[in-house]
Order: C-alpha cells, then structure tokens, then sequence
C-alpha cells in the first residue's frame, strides 16, 4: 500500500513539475476573457509657426522642394472622402487658404472629421504643385500641396502613404463643427496664376451661386485602361460639348451605357491632331472599350457671369451617376454650388464634397 | 530444418482450421485423433481491436510444430496435438512479437486473447491537433493526418513522423481519405474533408481504430483510392480502466489534461466509458495561437444474449483557437521570424487574435449489431451531427485595410529594384522598413485601439457610433444524418459476403454574423462591393433586399445579427455496395461493386440587390429609388437569382475493385489492387458564388479515377517490410475559387474544369531487428511524381455581375511550361533563336501536385528494453516539394500581359508544341521571359530533420501503471522549413504595360525544435 502511495506521490510530482514547467513559459499572453475598450485618443495641441497663405508663399512654380525648417500649419478639416469625389487626400483650412494634404490612406474621414484641427508638422515633407502649365495663354496656376517627395519626377509630390511618415508629420486636433462655406463673388475668384500665396479663397470650402450651364464637358477615356495612358492611340477626348452626358460624372456602368448608346460613336480616338486610329463606333474600339470600361471622372462646365467654371466629379463618388436637373441644363435654372475652389492650368475646377453641395435655384 | 509443407489431410481438420480464417503450415503431421490444442484472438492491446495478417508460431521446445497466419479475424486454432508444454510465438506488422507459453492437456485451451503492443509510439502521444491547423479556406488548407497508422511498418512511422511537413501519402488531397465512425462515413457532406477537429481532444475513446491502405476493401465500406480508417468509438472499444494524463508540449498548445474511463463488458452484458479533456494555451514558435478547448464523450453498450449489441454514444470537442496566418518572406524577413503570425495585436496591452475558430458540434451514434449466426453479422447505425462552426475575421467598412501585413504597409510597394515595377520611393521604402525592423507603434500588429477609436469616432446624427471595423463570425452550421447498414456473411468457408446500404441527408447553413462591433453601437447590412460599383443605387447595394423593401433601409446590425450572406448547402446522397472475398489456400482475392447517387442544391435566404432574380409572381424585380430592373439574366436567358432553391446538381456514380493476394511460405505476401473510381463533385466546387447565387459551375461532371497498386511484404521473425508500387490518374476534377483580378480590376469567380493529375511512386516501409537485442532499424521511403496532366479550362465571371468573362478557355499553363534555350552574357539573358527565328524549346516543365514532399524517406534506430524503457532516433529527409499554384498565373491574359493579342491560330499552335517566335512577341505580346516569370512553379528546399523521444513506464502490483513520454522534434531547430503556401491571385502593372508581375506568395513554416512531455497514469 505504501508503494503505491509513493507512485501516486511521484505522479502528483511530475504532474506538478510539468505544470511548473509550462507556467515557466510565459503561459500564452493571448488573452481569452472579455476585452476591456482601449483608452480614448486624446487631441493634440502645437504651436503654429506658419499660415497656410506663408507656407504657400514658399513655393516657386516648378520647383518643388522639400520643407526643411521646423514649420507647423494648421488648420481644420474641411474635406471628407466619404462620398469618393477626394480620395486619398484631405484639405485643411485656415483664414487666410486651403491646402492639400496628400495622405495616401483611403477611409480618411473616419480619423479626420470635417472641422477638427489638423496640425501639420512640415520639416521632411514636399511642397509642390498640381496641374500647373507655364503656357502663357492657357496655362496658369495650380494647387501648391504638401505631400512627400515624387522620385519619378511624374509630379512635384507624391502621397506620404507611409503611417510612419504620417504618425510623424500629421497630427489630430481637437474636433469642432464642420467649417462654414465662404460665398465668393465674381470679382474676388482667383485668377489664372493665383495660388493659396495670392488669393484666400483657393483651397478654402466656398460657395459660388448663380451659376449657369456652359454647355460642355471635359472627359478622358482609355480605350484599354491596363495599356500606356499617354499612347494617343488610346485615349479618347470627350469634350467642347456635352456629349449626352447629363450626370455629374459616370460610374463603369454609364459608361457601357453610353457607349451602348452610341452616344459618342462619331468621337475619333486620339489627341486632336492625331486622328488616325479611327473612331469610338468602330467595331474593334468599341469592344475593347466596353470590355475595359471604366469609371471616368467629368468636368461640367458652368458659367459665373463671364468666369468658367469647372465643376469636375471623379467617376468613383457616389453621386457620380446623379443626373443634373434638366432645366438647370437647359439652362433655366442656374445652381448655387458649394465645394473647394481648386485651380487646374490657370482654370477654376470646383470641387463637389456630395451631391448637397449642389442647390438648384428656383 | 526444411520446412515440409503440409496440409491437413482431414475434411475435418480443414474444415474446423477454415472456421478460423487463415492458413497453418504444419512441419510436423498433426496427428488425427488427439483431443489437445489451443486456440485464440491476437487483439491490439489498445481496444482489443482483432489484428490482421498476424502469424502464430506454435513451438515445442526449439522445434517448429506449425505456423499459422491469420486473416483480419485474427483467430487461431491448432488442434490435434499432443500433450505438452508449448510455446507461441505471436508477431503482426506493425507490433512487438510476444511469447505465450501454454500447456496442453488433452482439450482445447482457449487463450481467449492474446495481446499485442503496437511496435511504434505506444508512448508517443497522437493527436490530431498534431496536424498544424493553419485554416487557410481559401488556399485548400485543412487540418488533417496525412495518413493513419494501424498495423502497416510503412504507416507507422510515415502516419505520424511526417505529420509536421504535411505529408500527403501518395500526393492524394486528404479529401480521399475515407474517414468512418463506428463504420459510417464522416468526410464533410459539403466540402468531402476529413472531420477529424469533430473529435479532437478524445485521444483514448477514439483510439481504437481499423485502417486500410490505397485501394484496400474495407469491411464496413467500399472505401476509395486512399485508404479507409474507421474509429470504433463505442464503449466496449475503449480500453478498460481509469487513465489520467498531462501532456506539455511546446508547438501546438501548452497544456493538456485527460481523464478516461472504460468499464470493459461487464457481466451484465453492460459497457460503459468516458472521457474527457481540456486543451489550454499557447506555444512558444507561433504568437496569436492558442487553445481553449475542451472535449467530451460518453457511452453506453449493452450486449443482449449473444446475438445482439445496441450502443449509444454523444460527444464533441467544444474549442476555441485562435489561428495563424501565412505571409510573404518579405515580412518573415522584416520581422526576423518564419513564425510570424499577422492575425493578433494587442488591445489595450492585451494579446488578441482576430482569427478565431468557435465551434461546438456534437455526434450522436446510435449502433445496433446483431450476430445471428456465427457466419453472419449486420449492423444498423444512425449517426447525427450538429451544432455550431464559427470562425471569426475582421471586416470592414470604407476605411483601409487593418491588417498589418497588407501589401501597402510594406517596404517593396514603395521601392523595387526594377524600375519597370513603377515603385520607385526608395526614401518611403526605407521608412516602412524602419517601422517594421523597430515594430513602431506596433506596426507588425493588428493596432485594436485604432480600431475602437476609429469606431467610437464615428458618431451619427442620433449621436451612435457605427462600426467601421468589426468581428464577424462565419458560420456553417450542419445538420447532418446518416444512415448506414451492413451485412457480413460467410457464405462458404472460402467466400465472405460484405455489403451495406448508406443514406445521408445534410442540410448545413452558412451565414455570419456581427461577432463584435468593437466599440461601435451598430453595423449595416450592405455589400460593400457592389457599393462600390453600384452607389448610386441603393437596391443592389442591399445584401437583404426584401428587409430594404419591407423597412425603407437597410437592416442596422448589432452584436449577434446575421448579416451578409445566408444561404442553406443541401446534399442527399445514397449508395449501396457489396464486396465478394475468397481465400483458397495460399490464395485472397476480392472484387467489389458501389454504386451511388448523389445530389445537392443551395436555398438562399437572402434576396440579394445584385441577383434579385423574379418576385413571387415571376415578374421582374425594380428598384424603387432609381427605377433601374434589378433583374438579371444570365446567358441562357435565366434570370439569376439569390434567394430560394437552385437547380438540383445531381449526380449517379459506379466503381468497381478488385484485388488479390499470394501467401507464399516463410512469411512473404505478394499482393495487388485495382480501381476504378466515379466521384460527385462537391457542392463546395459547384456553385460558381455560393455566397451572392445559385448559379451553378457549368460543365459539372463526375471526378473518374483508375488507381492500382502492387505490394510485397514480408514479415518473419522481427522483421517486417511492405513495398508497393503504385499509380493513380485522376481525372475531370473541378476546382472553384474567388479573388480580385487586377486584370479585370474587379473581384472575380473562377471555376475550372477538367483538371487531371497522376501519381505514381513507390513506398518502402521497413523494420530490422539489430544484432543487440531489442534494437531494431526502421525505416520508410515515399518517393513519387504527382502531376498534373491536362489543360483544363476556366469560367471567369465578375462576382458583382452577371458578366462573363473569359468563358470555358484553356488554362494554357496549368500542366506544364516551356524553357526555352537561352544564353547569358554578363548577366544579360539572350533567347535563341533557329534559322527560321523560332525559339527554340529545351524543357517542358511539368507542374506538380502541390503541398506535400514528393520524396519522404526516415531512417531510424529504436530501443526497447525489458524494463519499459523506451528511446528511439530518427533523421528525415524531404524533397520535391511544391508551392499551390493559382491557376491565373498560367492564363494567357496574366503571362502575356496587357498587350496580350494570341490569335486563336496562334494560341491553338503555341499549345502545341510550344512554339514562339519574334512574330509573336512582337505583334502578340508573348514573351518566353513571359512564360519563364509568371507561368514557373515554386520548389521548395529540401529539409533534414532530425527528431528523438524517450519514454518509460513502470507497473506497479500488475495494477497500476505509471509512464512518462518526452518527445523532441527538429532538434537541428532548422527554422526555415516551408510546410505550405499559396500563391496570391493579385497581379502588378508594369510601368511597360506590356507585362504583369506577380505578387509575393505566402508560405508556412515549421515549427523549430519542440517537445512534448507526456504523463500518464492509468489502472
């Protein structure tokens, strides 16, 4: 009986040993009970060294260049990519303009609300422009941006896309209410070289009213989206009229509908002066281009007095296939827009948060 | 002594030896007339299972008076000899030979049971959870034994030694793999997988079980081309007592304890045992794992008279297990660790894992057995399974990707060395690799508090946060019954009937549901995808079209609400068989005969906004916001439907086997096996998209396969060795899958038909007893070429859509690819060309059946001494092993990229025979770099691995037994051993366009050196 008794106390032993010997492992940190919510984040607050105006101020057309003084902007939230007309960007705005923050992450506003503080910490990223064109007569302005270094050279800046670089360089404010559109007259909208440095409206959530329809779009499509987006021979230009097209911009499936149509049948493929690769209604472009269709972004044209106006929707946004009242096309009615006053080769392009910031006039 | 061959010279005599199944050689004449003898059942100790192909050797003194080898029956009788002290001599393939020493005293002595140890890892604990579970649904990784060992020396040390790699025997999907309880096949009704995780932590009730190889027959079933096991898991099987166990171990889970008990038959006829078992922790190789489990059985039998036996068993394997994940070398790298696991992170300092496994399925088994004769045996069996099978994942609603291994946080999606990749920020490359190599602000992880914040950010008007990312749980929940017959009749003494009837009706349920909405107050139920496509119409945005219809909105979700998808899999199938076998003499043959129909539908739930299909009344379905018909049509004009039954895919399927085998004197078998297979298709690789309609896969035929084998084994005096030549051609298999196709920037369905491949190969398992005693030498080789043989063709449809886009066109590289000749100077590659500036082929490459070493071979020393202690040294050697490949990366459309333009003619020629020429590349955008790039199969290193265990046991008072086992596996810690992987689906544009590039594969590793130390204690 006493033997077994000892057997039992060795089992009891090498039992405990093996349990000692697992807890000496760190017995498994994964935690299985039920989570407990993390802490709240807490806003950030730092002191301002620059306006949006200043740091745009730094700029020089053509020379982008990498921000090497400890310079903080700020500024609030006035864009939000939750309609899809900006993706992987955000603006923030002061008083004295607006700025592109090219952050390169999608689900922007779910991190950055409309009106909240943004601080930017600039030493290390790139000041750039977009769409400027030192052509005289149809050249102009662009938006000055802040954004990272392009190495390509394609562009002045590139997205900042890494969290390590925006954890750096981006921080969160305090939230607050959604910025209030400024109403822009006709004599105060920027002119064909004005960037955020010269005009305070540039960047900045306006609102522009009285606006007529111009009667043209500008759109360009790729016959195979997949192949070289420079090649003429593979891109389509739809543009000095309206084209049938009557939405704000068009999804994929507009598109098929209008080349089923044959709405743009008669447009030629090609750059203007290149018209050889034959037109939209022929057999083999026409497959191919249903085949690869694609969302296309539009620009509607529209008139404030004798200011053109461009009002461009990416073909990915929501509202992208939202018909335009027909008697604002007709030219009955004008519309009051709100959006941001961007500037694209000296030209005024508007840019719609959603379809609110569209009111038609009775 | 020369052996004189001699068979027994009376009727009589025959007839009583037949009785018992298997042959006697007698070297001396028995002698009519005298009362004595002895006769018996060699059982494998575990279960008492009756052990097959056994040989009794029956001494007087040192002289051999007869030597009998038993059929499966394992009973023998020697009758008609002479009183005296005897000695038996009892060994099977696969056991430790034993000694019975038995006097004769003019009657027969009924030795009842004559027990045997198996020769392998009597003390090595198995568990299924052995089998690295990696849960990759999508890459046909599942959680299976590559094989069972019963009594085969190849199985043996091939079932469980080559576990760790994930060795498939023969190269077969372990879908092949018949796996039976209680003599009813188990195999998933849905997916045909093996349903081992149904009882996993049940070791000791489930371990009685009867195996057969490749193409066997099998008592209770027909079986396939891969082997039958049937665990016998009823009460009377259990091994009698109490035993109590704790295993540690340093891969799989940290801890285990065991208890079962067994009453054994009583003498009221009654039989009852139990056990139970907890699974707990993590390990110490792979971060985010770990075990919650727990595992019950219990059951009840009763013997009524002789004649008949009812019981009654419930158990199941109630787990929670949190899941690894694989990923690219470049983050193993990254973050200096093989074993890298992307799927946890820490929530407010606490480890979480994403990727949950959650699930509770009970099995009910109800089997009646009666022998009304003593040549005749029937049992009836109702099995029922159900219960719950969850697994969780993240999802997300328009923000990025929370995974911290997502291709974007990478360094390569900012820089490549080559240019033409258009990643180009050599600066953002280095930051991202900065953050990696510090782990800044946990970027190997998922970051919860991001996710918390994000959610409880987001407030509504009504001033309540709707989840952005959330937890949702993916359900299939089964229903399944099956019921099965069979007969086993011993017609004649040289021919025994077998044959069964089986009946299964499944209906299992796959749904999510919002699992946890991570700080939020709600989610909606809306497809994300088509909102993507299709935002400006909120009908076909709707993943419950009818709940938008009735309420105005779509559905708000909160903890516990089904959302997504929902849709009922149904399967009837039906089979009959029946099997003849004979043995005459030195002679055992078989030839068998199945026959089965099988059919299945789906019945969705949901009404979804892209497939609407037609209302009650057949009309067509319009959306209410924008007018558009929501209806739409696939190519025959059928309106494509989400909700209610699809058409019925059924299916009658025949096959036939056969078999025969030679005794040949001194222990040596010659035997061989052929069948011919007819296999539905599952209803997991028939629906196009289960998840959004019931369209089903086009082509849908059954899977035929012919498969033979030949075997030499021998078995004498401790030394044991099977060979086995075998080959195998699968043909018309189907394969389904989804994925986003950067081609077609779209999420896409993918099914492919008529898929081929042949295994042939060799197996060699052997064991010899060394010159010092007890020592013995083993070993086993597995070495084949599983291919693949055909081009099968492919439907490629867009998953938001009824779109088609590629219809029933060839996988051109799916079977093999050219090498052509080519010359390199100073690193510049040149293709040559013939005078007529044709490239000029120098390989086909064959493709070959992925995710298993098609060269296996162990080589080992094991030691046994007298007083139970045990020791044994192994070292392995695996090869030819390839990475799965995904079949767009053998499509014309991905190897010759965007300026793809193959004629027909051109296509047709170049399929061929492979020919190319500069005609081609220039005006068809094919290239052989091309071909050579996206077309190639990974090869995998090959691995030396060398594993040792120890193990002792003492028993106390011939009652009480007490043993330890310690197992160390990879004790070279070799880390770099891949064991899996899978090819992502996504390609990359080159900044040319005229080429894509592939993304990075995913792989597996092996664990580095592990142990497990395993206590027992049992009486």
């Amino acid at each position: 009986m006493k033997r077994i008794f000892n057997i039992k106390l060795t089992a009891a032993a090498m039992l405990s040993s093996a349990l000692i010997l697992s807890s000496c492992e760190e017995f498994t940190p994964v935690f299985t009970g039920k989570y407990p919510e993390p802490e709240q984040w807490s806003p950030v607050e730092m002191v301002v060294t620059h306006t949006i105006a200043e740091l745009a101020g730094m700029y020089t057309p053509g020379k982008a260049f990498e921000i090497e003084d400890a310079i903080v902007i700020s500024g609030k939230v006035s864009t939000s990519d939750q309609a899809g007309n900006f993706y992987r960007s955000l603006y923030i705005q002061d008083e004295t303009g607006g700025i592109e923050l090219k952050m390169g992450k999608t689900g922007l506003y779910n991190e950055y609300k409309p009106g909240q503080t943004v601080y930017v910490a600039c030493k290390g990223l790139w000041l750039g422009m977009y769409g400027y064109d030192d052509d005289e007569a149809y050249g102009g302005a662009g938006m000055v941006q802040l954004g990272f270094e392009d190495p390509t050279g394609e562009y002045e800046t590139s997205y900042i896309e890494v969290q390590y670089l925006i954890d750096q360089h981006i921080f969160r404010g305090e939230t607050g209410e959604p910025v209030e559109p400024v109403a822009v007259a006709e004599q105060d909208l920027p002119g064909q070289w004005d960037t955020q440095a010269d005009n305070q409206y540039v960047g900045r959530l306006v609102t522009l009213s009285g606006l007529t329809y111009g009667n043209e779009i500008f759109t360009l499509l790729y016959v195979n989206p997949n192949l070289d987006h420079k090649t003429s021979g593979n891109r389509v230009f739809l543009s000095d009229q309206t084209h049938g097209v009557t939405t704000w911009a068009m999804s994929e499936q507009k598109v098929k509908e209008h080349l089923q149509a044959g709405d743009w049948d008669a447009v030629y493929i090609g750059n203007s002066r290149d018209y050889t690769y034959g037109t939209v209604g022929d057999a083999k472009n026409k497959e191919t281009l249903l085949k690869y269709a694609a969302p296309a972004n539009v620009s509607q044209y529209f008139k404030m007095g004798e200011k053109e106006i461009q009002i461009r929707t990416s073909g990915y946004c929501r509202f992208a296939d939202l018909e335009i009242d027909p008697d604002v096309l007709a030219g009955k009615k004008t519309i009051d827009a709100t959006g941001v006053l961007t500037m694209y080769q000296g030209n005024i392009q508007f840019v719609l948060l959603d379809q609110t910031g569209v009111k038609v006039n009775e | 002594m020369a052996a004189i061959f001699i068979l027994p010279q009376t009727a009589a005599a025959q007839d009583r030896q037949k009785t018992y199944g298997g042959r006697i050689e007698w070297y001396q004449n028995p002698v009519s007339g005298r009362e004595g003898g002895v006769k018996g059942t060699v059982v494998n100790r575990n279960g008492r299972v009756p052990v097959a192909d056994a040989v009794v050797a029956l001494y007087h003194g040192d002289e051999l008076i007869a030597r009998a080898s038993l059929d499966e029956s394992a009973q023998f009788l020697f009758s008609d000899i002479d009183n005296g002290d005897y000695r038996l001599v009892v060994g099977a393939p696969g056991f430790n030979s034993t000694e019975v020493n038995v006097k004769v005293e003019g009657f027969v002595r009924d030795l009842v049971f004559v027990s045997l140890v198996s020769a392998q890892k009597t003390m090595t604990e198995f568990d299924e959870s052995s089998f690295m579970e990696f849960d990759m649904d999508d890459s046909g990784y599942d959680d299976a034994p590559s094989l069972l060992y019963g009594n085969d020396v190849y199985s043996n040390i091939a079932g469980y030694g080559f576990s760790a790699i994930r060795f498939k025997n023969r190269g077969y999907a372990s879908e092949s793999q018949e796996v039976y309880l209680s003599g009813v096949k188990m195999n998933d009704a849905v997916t045909g997988y093996t349903p081992w995780s149904l009882w996993s932590g049940l070791n000791e009730a489930m371990r009685s079980k009867e195996t057969t190889i490749g193409n066997e027959v099998y008592d209770y079933g027909f079986g396939g081309y891969n082997g039958v096991t049937n665990i016998l898991a009823t009460p009377s099987s259990v091994r009698k007592g109490w035993r109590f166990s704790a295993l540690t171990n340093s891969a799989l889970y940290r801890f285990r304890l065991m208890a079962t008990y067994a009453s054994g038959e009583l003498d009221n006829g009654w039989s009852y045992a139990f056990n139970v078992s907890a699974r707990l922790g993590g390990n110490d190789w792979v971060k985010g794992i770990y075990y919650r489990s727990f595992a019950y059985y219990a059951g009840v039998e009763k013997k009524f008279g002789d004649m008949h036996r009812l019981s009654l068993v419930a158990f199941a394997s109630p787990t929670n297990r949190g899941a690894q994940n694989a990923s690219t070398q470049e983050v193993y790298d990254l973050v200096g660790d093989n074993m890298y696991n992307s799927n946890w992170g820490y929530q407010d300092g606490k480890l979480r894992n994403a990727r949950v496994r959650k699930t509770h399925e009970p099995v009910f088994i109800l089997k009646y057995t009666a022998t009304p004769l003593d040549n005749l045996e029937a049992s009836a069996t109702v099995t029922y399974r159900t219960g719950k099978n969850g697994y969780t994942a993240l999802d997300w609603y328009d923000t990025y990707d929370p995974r911290p291994d997502y291709y974007r946080n990478l360094p390569s999606y900012f820089w490549m060395q080559d240019s033409d990749y258009g990643r180009n920020s050599y600066e953002k490359y280095a930051w991202a690799q900065e953050a990696w190599l510090t782990n800044y602000n946990s970027t190997r992880h998922i970051n919860w508090d991001r996710l918390y914040n994000v959610n409880s950010h987001n407030l509504d008007a009504d001033g309540l946060g709707r989840s952005k990312y959330i937890i949702e749980e993916r359900r299939t929940d089964q229903n399944d019954i099956n019921l099965n017959g069979s007969v086993k009749w011993q017609a004649k003494d040289w021919v025994t009937l077998t044959g069964g009837l089986n009946w299964r009706w499944n209906k299992t349920e796959y749904y999510k549901i919002a699992d946890d909405l991570l700080g939020g107050d709600y989610y909606i139920n809306i497809d994300q995808f088509a909102e993507r496509d299709f935002a400006s119409d909120p009908a076909m945005i709707q993943n419950d079209l009818d709940y938008y219809f009735a309420n105005g909105s779509a559905q708000r979700l909160f903890a516990g609400d089904k959302y997504g998808y929902d849709y009922f899999a149904n399967v009837r199938d039906a089979e009959i068989w029946a099997n003849a076998s004979f043995e005459k003499g030195h002679f055992r043959g078989y030839a068998a005969l199945q026959g089965g129909y099988s059919k299945f539908w789906r019945d969705g739930v949901y009404r979804k906004g892209l497939f609407a299909g037609l209302d009650e009344n057949g009309n067509e379905i319009i959306s209410p916001a924008t007018g558009n018909v929501l209806t739409v049509y696939d190519k025959d004009g059928k309106a494509i439907t989400s909700k209610g039954r699809s058409d019925v895919a059924d299916f009658f399927t025949y096959s036939a086997k056969i078999g025969a085998s030679w005794f040949f004197t001194g222990g040596h078998r010659v035997y061989a096996n052929a069948g011919y297979f007819n296999d539905a298709p599952t209803f997991n690789q028939s629906f196009i998209s289960p998840r959004t309609r019931n369209t089903l896969v086009p082509n849908l035929t059954t899977t035929k396969t012919v498969s033979a084998d030949i075997n030499y084994t021998y078995s004498n005096n401790g030394y044991d060795l099977r060979l086995t030549g075998f080959w195998t051609k699968i043909m018309d298999q189907t394969d389904m899958m989804s994925f986003y196709d950067d081609s077609q920037n779209s999420f896409t369905n993918f099914a492919m038909t008529g898929i081929d491949q042949r295994h042939m190969g060799i197996e060699l398992g052997f064991e010899i007893p060394l010159y010092l005693q007890n020592v013995f030498l083993q070993g086993v080789l597995s070495w084949g070429e599983y291919i693949y043989t055909s081009t099968p063709h492919m439907t490629q449809t867009i998953d938001n859509s009824a779109e088609v886009i590629i219809d029933n066109q060839p996988v051109t590289y799916w079977k093999s690819h050219p090498i052509y000749r080519k010359t390199t100077v100073d690193g510049i590659v040149t293709y040559d060309k013939d005078a007529g500036g044709n490239y000029i082929l120098e390989k086909d490459q064959k493709h070959y059946v992925p995710s298993t070493p098609q060269l296996a071979a162990d080589l080992g020393i094991r030691y046994r001494s007298n007083s139970y202690w045990f020791v044994e040294l192994n070292g392995q050697f695996f090869a030819h092993s390839y990475l799965d490949m995904n079949p767009l990366y053998r499509t014309m459309t991905a190897v010759a990229g965007p300026d793809n333009a193959m004629t027909d003619a051109a296509l047709e020629e170049h399929s061929r025979n492979w020919f190319l020429n500069e005609t081609i590349q220039d005006n068809m955008g094919l290239s052989p770099q091309e071909i050579e790039y996206m077309a190639a199969q990974e090869e995998f290193d090959p691995v030396f691995l060398l594993n040792a265990s120890v193990g002792k046991s003492w028993y106390i008072d011939r009652k009480y037994n007490f043993g330890f086992s310690l197992e160390v596996k990879n004790i070279l810690n070799n880390r770099n051993v891949k064991t899996g992987g899978y090819e992502q689906t996504r390609l990359i544009d080159s900044e040319s366009r005229t080429r894509y590039y592939r993304f990075d594969p995913k792989y597996f590793y092996m664990s580095g050196v592990n142990y497990m130390l395993n206590l027992y204690f049992r009486f």
